[in-house]
């Protein structure tokens, strides 16, 4: 019984059961945070009837949604169609195996940690691909072609300015990159990295201003357009749940992860200034959403090909010759 | 000198025969108006165009003895509305003056929707403002109820 | 040589129907655009959805009877509707209007005309993405339709003018509650400016999109803040001023390049052209009778015709009423400036993307029912 409890699958299983859980209340607790930023960033208050705070208002509408009837269009791609929004979800769920939320918290430990995170969350945009195509809808289609270019163009820079990071570290272990900022955050010496990554991390997670590929004004709902209760909301949830992964990415690369600032922990534990700090970032992505306009999608490919990789290219080549000479 | 002295000088020498009804006071709210024979509205059309008007309104007239055209041009002057009025059978079909005046593409559709005159050489005259299929022009006063059905000089003297 | 390969069929061009739901075509607009790839190759706007045939009810029914109709033809702004139609109307028949009513009317079609813009303003800036501008302006617009409903009981479709005069008196409050508006809405213009003017990302989704030439828009007859964006300052406020609009200081702004944020900019000195208006009026407002009690019943208008043409927020509109001296009009005719706004759409938007087809849309400010009638 010890073997198993102390066993490496049980620590998976558990970690996998804790994620799932996890994910579902959070995202839950994010679509009630972004209603209620929205509120009151817009002279409103957002949700307030159902329980304290309308904090029950997600728990509602996500019984509303599983309500609902899951309609597939005639002339869809059937098999597609059903398994794109499952799809989308999955890949979500591994960032949570190795990020790393305290000193003892991290389900699995990995040296290649950084490496996995982004390969499966490149993984995403295969999903919508096949929702926007298995929908045979010309807006979904348009959305989803947008999806794949804009993913493609912004994910380069983000890794640029992840490898900057890991260059500094030598390690592509999260557990590692985040002992490496007891004292200073890497923020402090990656600037350029950092902003880098969080401009990208907005548009990998299709979020304002670069919601294009769901453009509502121009493409209705863009990839999602025809998909209607659950499977609507499978693609909602893995939109807020992503948008925690590369915030909590954001916080171990670069804002500490679990250290308090300047290396005060104030007595809190790890995972509370983890958390923290990762609602902070989500904090000013659902901020800057509720603020910008909408950048049109040649600008937005311009930026990434003509301002973000090159950007990201001389930070790295900056970091080598620092790392290298210095 | 303004725009529409200018225009009134041109028309005049094209159309002597026609009278000017000159409103100094704006009171129909058009500078002047003045009736044009059906075949030559494309003449009056090329010297609004020319002195630099543009296409404001077409309109028709439904009465018992004749259909009446008004087209209402305007420049960017002040008070310088021109009407011209083109007689026509109820029947009768005119040459479009879209090429003209690419504003009338569409007001020509409208005008045919609603009183039926068709514009020949008009690219496109799909039913704008009705359903593709309607059959019926319901500006015509035999159309549905209708209040009076007047001949034209019972208002026009 | 034989042929190596037979040469595939590629088809390049698709159609995408834009509407007649779509969230951003405000009302019930379709446009079927054929594109290559997001570009437009041709766009073919198809309306009539909303035709309720107003111009054969104007025909039906007496001159007063009409007056609910005016103002649901361009529902955002009603009181410019029926401002107008009053005008018409006493230009015909010869009514004689006090001068505490042509006040009182003139300051509500101007207060209707700062929440058109607003509501505008608001639309457009989500069309482009941003939500948040749309709450700020709908809140302003809020507080005029407040002070347009203590007046007249209704916030869209006033009915509220008559032949002679206004339906009812202003209430004691109105004066100070305007000019406290006005006062408030001029300490919001910053916050615009901060929030949107200034915004990197809405001048580089406005600037050179949707380029209206001056010849562009004389050849489709083009009014309104349209066409003073491409630099023509044509406003029938200006050029045939009607009510007491030659008593009152103000300007028409105007553009220089006709795109989108030139668009932009007029509209927005538009509305602080209407406060100084408004501001104006108020200083002057009279006291007196606010109605005409000498107009005749039934009204029969002598025979003959008038074209009256006034300036409501999108662009110039006119009605053209034939009377056969009965008391209905022989002909009721309206001319609504949208349908050249968006008739010259067809031009503008070949070659565009489909994102700019949404901002061009949005920035000639379109009212669909209006088109309809």
């Amino acid at each position: 019984m010890g073997d198993l409890v102390g066993s490496e699958w049980f620590r998976l299983v558990i970690g996998l059961v804790i994620v799932l859980a996890f994910s579902q209340l959070n995202a839950l607790f994010l679509v009630w945070l972004e209603r209620k930023v929205a509120g009151h960033i817009q002279l409103r208050i957002g949700p307030k009837e159902v329980g304290p705070f309308g904090i029950l208002q997600t728990i509602v509408d996500g019984i509303k949604l599983v309500g609902k009837e899951l309609i597939t269009p005639l002339s869809a791609d059937r098999k597609l169609f059903v398994i794109a929004p499952v799809l989308v979800f999955m890949p979500v769920l591994v960032g949570f195996l190795v990020l790393p939320f305290g000193p003892d918290l991290i389900i699995r430990d990995m040296n290649l940690g950084v490496l996995l995170i982004f390969a499966f969350s490149a993984f995403t945009v295969l999903a919508i691909l096949a929702g926007g195509w298995a929908a045979n809808n010309k807006y979904a289609l348009l959305g989803a072609i947008r999806s794949v270019a804009q993913n493609v163009a912004y994910e380069i820079p983000l890794l640029l300015a992840a490898l900057s990071v890991v260059l500094m570290v030598q390690s592509m272990n999260f557990g590692q990159i985040v002992q490496a900022q007891g004292k200073i955050w890497f923020i402090f010496l990656q600037p350029v990295a950092g902003l880098i990554y969080l401009i990208c991390a907005t548009a990998e997670t299709n979020r304002a201003p670069f919601d294009i590929p769901e453009a509502e004004s121009e493409l209705v709902a863009g990839f999602h357009t025809e998909y209607s209760g659950m499977r609507f909301g499978l693609f909602f949830l893995a939109e807020y749940t992503n948008m925690f992964i590369v915030s909590a990415v954001a916080t171990s690369l670069f804002f500490g992860g679990w250290h308090g600032p300047f290396g005060f922990a104030l007595g809190l534990p790890g995972v509370v200034w983890f958390l923290l700090k990762t609602y902070i970032l989500i904090f000013v992505i659902m901020w800057v959403r509720w603020t910008f306009p909408r950048l049109r999608f040649d600008q937005l490919m311009n930026f990434a090909w003509k301002v973000m990789i090159q950007l990201a290219l001389a930070n790295l080549i900056a970091t080598a010759a620092v790392l290298k000479f210095v | 000198m303004t725009k529409k002295d200018e225009l009134r000088g041109r028309l005049r020498a094209l159309f002597p025969e026609e009278s000017f009804g000159v409103d100094e006071a704006y009171r129909t709210g058009v500078a002047f108006s003045t009736r044009v024979p059906a075949e030559r509205l494309r003449d009056a059309a090329e010297a609004c165009n020319e002195t630099g008007f543009y296409l404001e309104s077409i309109t028709g007239l439904d009465f018992q003895d004749t259909a009446e055209l008004v087209y209402h041009l305007n420049c960017y002057e002040p008070k310088s509305r021109v009407a011209l009025r083109v007689l026509l059978h109820h029947d009768q079909t005119l040459l479009t003056l879209s090429d003209i005046f690419p504003s009338a593409l569409w007001l020509e559709r409208e005008v045919h929707d609603f009183f039926g005159i068709s514009f020949t050489e008009h690219p496109d005259l799909r039913p704008l403002l009705l359903p593709e299929d309607a059959d019926y022009h319901p500006l015509q006063k035999a159309f549905g109820k209708v209040n009076a059905y007047h001949e034209r000089k019972e208002i026009y003297g | 040589m034989a042929e190596p390969f037979a040469q595939p069929i590629v088809q390049h061009i698709y159609s995408l129907n834009l509407g007649p739901q779509h969230p951003s075509t405000h009302g019930v607009l379709r446009v079927l655009l054929d594109l290559d790839g997001e570009f437009i190759v041709k766009a073919d706007p198809i309306v009539g959805y909303g035709h309720r045939g107003h111009e054969k009810m104007g025909e039906n029914r007496a001159y007063k009877q009409f007056m609910p109709n005016t103002s649901r033809m361009d529902y955002l702004s009603g009181m410019i509707y029926n401002h107008g139609f009053a005008l018409a109307v006493e230009k015909l028949a010869g009514i004689e209007v006090p001068l505490r009513a042509q006040y009182i009317r003139e300051i509500r079609s101007e207060l209707n005309r700062i929440s058109s813009h607003l509501l505008w303003f608001g639309t457009y800036v989500m069309d482009l993405g941003g939500f948040t501008p749309f709450l700020y302006a709908f809140d302003d617009r809020e507080n005029i339709l407040d002070i347009l409903d203590r007046v007249s009981g209704s916030r869209l479709t006033y009915s509220y003018c008559r032949f002679g005069g206004v339906n009812r008196d202003l209430d004691p409050n109105f004066v100070d509650t305007t000019r406290a508006f006005v006062a408030r809405l001029r300490s919001r213009f910053p916050d615009y400016e901060n929030m949107v003017t200034k915004n990197i990302i809405f001048i580089n989704r406005t600037r050179d999109v949707g380029v209206i030439t001056p010849e562009l828009a004389r050849q489709y007859a083009v009014t309104g803040p349209n066409l003073r964006a491409c630099g023509i300052a044509f406003d029938t406020r200006k050029t045939e001023p009607y009510e007491l609009y030659d008593r009152f200081d103000f300007e028409v702004p105007t553009g220089t390049r006709g795109d989108a944020l030139d668009r932009y900019y007029v509209r927005m000195e538009e509305m602080v052209q209407s406060c100084r208006i408004i501001e104006q009026a108020l200083d002057q407002l009279p006291d007196g009778p606010y109605r005409n009690t000498k107009v005749p019943f039934p009204l029969t208008p002598p025979k003959g015709e008038v074209y009256f043409a006034f300036e409501s927020a999108r662009g110039q509109a006119a009605y053209y009423l034939v009377s056969d001296g009965s008391e209905c009009p022989y002909r009721c005719h309206i001319r609504v400036p949208s349908f050249g706004n968006l008739h010259v759409l067809t031009e503008v938007l070949r070659g565009t993307l489909v994102a700019d087809a949404i901002s061009i849309l949005g920035s000639v400010d379109l009212v669909i029912p209006e088109i309809d009638r």
